[in-house]
Order: structure tokens, then sequence, then C-alpha cells
């Protein structure tokens, strides 16, 4: 596989000629029948663009580059197939039709559509890591034309003539078609209810269901879907569609760790915007603390590792963010990372820095897109960037309601008894400003909060701020929560520790030990 | 020929399964459910959030009446988020007209407690909420001014005040102990020697 160079006329070419030679690696039958078709398909789409490309005058350089996309999605997928060197048998592929040239020129596509359209439910097992990247890579692909197709200013002529006759190229509706049908055709959703339930998920699979192929492509749809929601920013939508996914429990339905790390950073995310603080802080402390416990586990040089890592950063970002304006406990080894990487950015935003909010913002969120075709004779250079103005803009006005927050929080920390007047002093307020400052206080930190279910939409609402407090008529009584430092646990940890270390000890072979020696050691403890 | 409510419902419900959620066609069944919760005070965010995407999906059917009435609704909604999330669904440009302009700004006023601008604001603005029947009520229970004026017998003065006053007993001071379970402890105990 390692002879694939970028061109999928030359490795065809290459795969011809090796069929007869013995230095051919034992690759099944299947799987070079596979490979074939699959180099055949790409060369195919290729020839048939360029050829309308031609038909319809788009200059060379375009052409050019519309090949360069093909063969950069071609190489995506030879790259899926060279990664995963220990892929089980593939079955015999059966294609019922051939999707024809607009309505997507990538595999990723091409197979989501074969899935999604075929007649009976294709008799292949394929690793759920593949499933995974082609629902990945398939949005990918959706989300990078959606934004090249806006990015009007620095388009030929020809190129944007190729747009406007062309609408339906990577159309919206058809991404949520193919996702929609694939979540449907495996009735994930009535498999995933059975088994939180803790039926057999078989007896509502249906046809298709049953297939692992099918159940894990709706399964991973359903993440996909929380992704595009997200990026046309409909959080409520986003994490609706993950109503029957036990969020909070330990176990790995998928098995992905990429598909694992998507969830909880679009899950996070949205909850961030929906002001629901301590669920977005939840939800990154735990996957941060699982990213932390599996960084081992992945091989440095993939470019996966890369996307964990920057996923892992932005949502450090974003734990940054929430912790700022919902200060709460987390886990003290997330907690130091924390502070090691935003210790000083934390800071400034307590200190009411918006500037530091937004950057930190629009590094760590989502690449959000327009679902609708632009207008191509009326398109200012920035349109491109409004999708992310937009949510950037909520963001920022939630941030400047709760500007005085943070200074008020740390002044009431100092005091329990205090007439109003005097702390609104303090903090250089009228005493009006003041209380209403305190009315905001009690509603911004009044958030919903994930209790129990299955659907992480549901919650109710919970005051769990580190600092509460009352007004009686003009007095100010504030309420601290300390929390005590958990010395026992640490303890009860460490002796259970030494008591295991002790029983290896004595289980240990003493060189040339007679029994009696053996005996007095165990003795001595 | 009035179906009731729950049955408007189940029906939007159907409507927004799916794949059909997309559908430009279900525009004007939702519209008029909108409308019908103005009238009823009723609520439903999600066939609301429906709505707003269907626009954002088809800019050329926007309407400017059903997002404003949309927008009221989430307010009625407070202190739960919808508000928020409507206007991540609205672009700008829409944002910026009227009377969209003027509703984000009495909502900018309720998320921001300056609850006298608001009444006055609104007072010049009384066109903006006819036809959202229970509105102000919904809003009055946010601020909560009603519940603690009839429990303590307070009357607003004129500048209309508004007075928070929380129960003793619910905010004290929280001292959190370790608590350890008697089982954590149990296996020590037993191989103590």
């Amino acid at each position: 596989y390692d002879y694939h160079t970028g061109d999928p006329k030359a490795d065809l070419a290459y795969e011809r000629q090796y069929e007869h030679q013995q230095t051919y690696h034992v690759i099944p039958e299947v799987i070079k029948n596979f490979l074939q078709y699959f180099h055949k398909t790409i060369s195919d789409l290729i020839d048939q663009k360029v050829y309308e490309l031609q038909a319809n005058r788009v200059s060379s350089e375009s052409i050019e580059q519309k090949i360069y996309e093909i063969q950069d999605v071609y190489q995506g997928c030879v790259k899926l197939i060279n990664s995963d060197s220990r892929f089980i048998m593939l079955q015999k592929i059966s294609y019922s039709k051939k999707k024809s040239g607009f309505d997507g020129f990538t595999t990723a596509h091409l197979m989501c559509f074969m899935l999604s359209d075929a007649d009976g439910p294709a008799p292949l097992e394929l690793p759920n890591q593949w499933l995974w990247d082609i629902i990945d890579e398939f949005i990918y692909q959706f989300q990078s034309f959606s934004q090249y197709r806006c990015k009007t200013a620095k388009k030929s002529e020809e190129e944007i003539e190729f747009l406007r006759n062309n609408p339906k190229i990577w159309n919206v509706h058809s991404v949520l078609n193919v996702l929609h049908s694939l979540v449907d055709k495996s009735n994930i959703n009535g498999q995933l209810e059975v088994y939180t339930s803790g039926g057999d998920p078989e007896s509502v699979a249906g046809e298709y269901g049953r297939h692992s192929l099918y159940k894990m492509l709706g399964y991973f749809s359903l993440v996909g879907l929380l992704r595009l929601h997200s990026l046309l920013g409909d959080y409520y939508q986003a994490i609706k569609v993950l109503e029957n996914i036990e969020l909070n429990k330990k176990s790995m339905y998928s098995r992905v760790p990429e598909c694992q790390i998507t969830t909880y950073y679009y899950v996070g995310f949205a909850y961030l915007m929906m002001r629901r603080y301590q669920d977005a802080i939840r939800v990154f402390a735990n996957i941060l603390l699982y990213i932390q416990r599996t960084r081992n586990m992945f091989q440095r040089t993939t470019y996966k590792y890369e996307m964990i890592n920057k996923q892992n950063e932005q949502m450090h970002g974003l734990l940054a963010i929430a912790l700022t304006m919902y200060p709460m406990r987390i886990d003290e080894s997330i907690h130091t990372q924390l502070r090691e990487k935003y210790g000083d950015k934390m800071l400034r935003m307590q200190k009411g820095d918006l500037q530091v909010f937004e950057e930190l913002f629009s590094f760590a969120c989502p690449k959000f897109l327009s679902p609708v075709v632009p207008n191509y004779d009326n398109v200012h250079p920035d349109y491109h960037k409004e999708p992310f103005q937009q949510q950037l803009k909520v963001f920022a006005e939630e941030v400047q309601q709760q500007a005085q927050l943070s200074t008020i929080r740390s002044f009431l920390k100092l005091y329990t008894t205090m007439p109003v007047a005097k702390l609104a002093g303090f903090l250089d307020m009228s005493e009006q400003e003041f209380r209403i400052q305190l009315l905001v206080f009690k509603h911004k930190m009044k958030n919903l909060v994930w209790t129990s279910g299955i659907s992480a939409l549901d919650g109710e609402f919970q005051s769990a701020s580190e600092v509460d407090f009352y007004i009686d008529k003009d007095m100010i009584h504030i309420a601290d929560t300390k929390v005590a430092r958990r010395y026992g646990d640490f303890f009860i940890r460490q002796i259970h520790k030494f008591e295991e270390l002790n029983r290896t000890l004595k289980k240990m072979p003493l060189t040339g030990a007679s029994s009696s020696a053996s005996n007095s050691t165990s003795r001595a403890t | 020929m009035a179906t009731t409510f729950e049955q408007m419902r189940a029906n939007v419900g159907k409507l927004l399964r799916g794949i059909d959620r997309y559908n430009p066609e279900n525009l004007s069944t939702l519209e008029r459910y909108v409308d019908t919760q103005a009238r009823e005070n009723t609520y439903d965010l999600e066939a609301n959030l429906g709505v707003l995407k269907l626009y954002q999906f088809n800019p050329a059917y926007f309407q400017t009446t059903v997002t404003s009435q949309i927008l009221l609704k989430a307010l009625t909604n407070l202190p739960h988020t919808d508000f928020t999330l409507c206007k991540c669904m609205i672009d700008q440009t829409h944002q910026e007209e009227r009377p969209i302009r003027q509703i984000l700004y009495l909502g900018n006023l309720l998320e921001t407690c300056h609850f006298q601008s608001f009444w006055a604001s609104l007072e010049e603005n009384r066109d903006l909420i006819d036809g959202i029947t229970g509105f102000e009520d919904s809003v009055r229970k946010y601020t909560q001014v009603k519940v603690w004026m009839n429990k303590y017998g307070w009357t607003e003065n004129e500048d209309g005040q508004i007075f928070i006053h929380y129960q003793e007993e619910s905010v004290k001071p929280k001292n959190i102990v370790e608590k350890i379970d008697f089982e954590s402890v149990s296996s020590i105990m037993a191989t103590s020697q």
C-alpha cells in the first residue's frame, strides 16, 4: 500500500501491473477488487469532472484545483486504508447504483450514498474506526466546501459561474438526507432506547440495523448531526439528537476515541452557549480526563493525534471560559493543567477583559457555517465570516451582561454581613446599580443542570454557586461554601495501596529461603 | 374545529421528526402554531426553533412578525435561555430590523435585570406585545415582584423599586465536610491487627 502515489490513474495502473507478480503481498482477492474499483471510481470521477469543466470552459487552473481537491480526498481515503493495517476481511461489495458527478465528488460521500441508497444491506464488515472516519470526513468535506463557496473574493469569474450553475453541490439538504437516512435505516434510536432500558436492541433493529455496519453508521450519524446542528448554531437540536445516548455512562458505546472526543466537544460547547455552565464544565472535565488517560495509546505520527491535540487545547480554552463564568471545583489534575495553559488568561477574564474572552472563543469554537448558497452577485468579502460573527456576538453579549459578576463575587467572599450601601461603595457603584447587579448574579448563576435521565437536554434549575446571599432590607447576608480538604479519602487510598504492596511482597519468593524464614518475615509486619 | 392545543402539539411534533423538519412546505402550519401559542398563552420551544431553522435554510420565507412573536414568547419563558437560543439562529441583518431590534433590546434589559427601564420601555412600545397573551404576567413572574409583593405585603413605590427577599433558611453558609462511608473504612478495620 505504501506504493500509492496521489494519482488514482497511476495507482490503478500499478495495481493492475502487480496483480500477476509474486512480490505482491498476500492480499485477499476481495480487497484487491475493492481497491481496483475504488481507484477506478475516483479516476472516472476526475475524468468526468474535467470533461464537464472543460465543456463549461472553466480555466485550467480551476480544473487543476478541482483535481487537486478530489485527489486530496482520495489521499485521505488512501491514508485511511493504509493506516489500518489490521483491518478484517472485506466481503464482496455490492453496489447497486453509482451516483453521478454533481452530487458529490468524494469517496466518503459516495460510500454514504451507496450505503444509504442500496436496496438491501451491503454484506460488509468494516471496522468502527473506518465508519467513524467516513462520516467525519463527509461532514468535513461539506464544511470545507461551504466555506470555500462563500469566499468569493479571490475567485475567478469561471469559478463563480461554475458555482452559480451548480447550487446543488454539497447542498445542506443532501447532507442531512444522508445522515437522517442512515439513522432511520438502522433504527439506531430505537435500538439505543431498548439498550439503555436493559433490553435487547436486536429486537427492534430491523433488517439493516441488525448489521454492525449499519448500526454503527447510524450511531455515528447521530454524532454527525450533533456536529452539523452546532455548526449552524442550533444548539438545542444538537443536543436533542443525542437524547437516547447516555453521555454520563463510563463505557463507550462506540469504542472510537475520536468519536467520543468529538461528541463531548460539541455537547460541551452547546451547553456553554445555552448558559448551562455546570453541565459544560462537567462534560469538558470528563473528556479531558479521558484524553489524559488514553494519550499514550495514540500514535504520535498520525494526523489523528494532531486533531485530538487540537481539540484538547480547544476544550481547555472552553473550560477556562466556563470556569470563569461559573467557578466550581473540578478534578485537581485537570485544574492544574488548566492553570498551566490558561492561568494568565483566566485572571484577565476574571477582571473583565472582553478581548481575552473573544480571542479564546475564536480559537476554541467550531467553524460555523451558513446553510445557504450565497447570492454570487452580491457578496461582500467578509461574507464567509458572518456565521462566526453571529455566534461571537451572542457570546460577547452574554459576557458583557455578566461583566461585573466576577468582581462582585470576589468581594462577596470577603464578608458575611454588611449593609448593601456600604458594599456598593466598595465596588464603586450606586446602591441601585449594585442591587441590580446582585439580581443579575442570582439570575445568571441559576443554571439548568442535568441530574438524571437519559437525555442530556433534561435538567433542573440549581444555584450551586460557591457564593450565595440574601438581602434583608438594607443588609446583605452572604453564605460562602467552604469545602473541607479531603484527607480521609486520601488516607484510605494510600492504606489500600500499601496493603496491596504488602501482599505482593509476601508472595515474592525469597532466594534460598526456607519455610521458617518466610514465616518469620510475615510475622514481622 | 377547535382542536385542543395538545392535539396541535402532537401534529406539529410529527412534522418535526426526522427529515420532515427541513421541509419548507410545513412552514405555514408551523407559523400558525406560533400564532396559536401567542393567543392562547401556550408554549412550544422546539417548534419555534424549527421555524427559525426553516427561515435560516430558506431566507426568502423569513417573516418578521412570526420571528418577533417567537422572540417575545421566549422572553415569557425566562429564566430559561430560550431567548439566547433564538438569537443564535437569527442572522445579523434581520436582527437589525424593526421590531426585532426593539425586542432584542427589551430582552437585554430583562437579562440584565434593569426592570425599571424595561417597564418604561415597554410602555412606550405597547404595540410590540399586541397579541401575546399573558406576556406581562409571565415577565412579572420572572421578576418575582408579584410573588414577593403578595407574600410580604410590600407595595411598589413611585420609582418601581423591586425588593428582593430570600428566606433565611435557604441561604446559609455551607460547610462541606468530608463524608467517609463505612464500607471504605471497614476493609481497613478488618485487616488492621
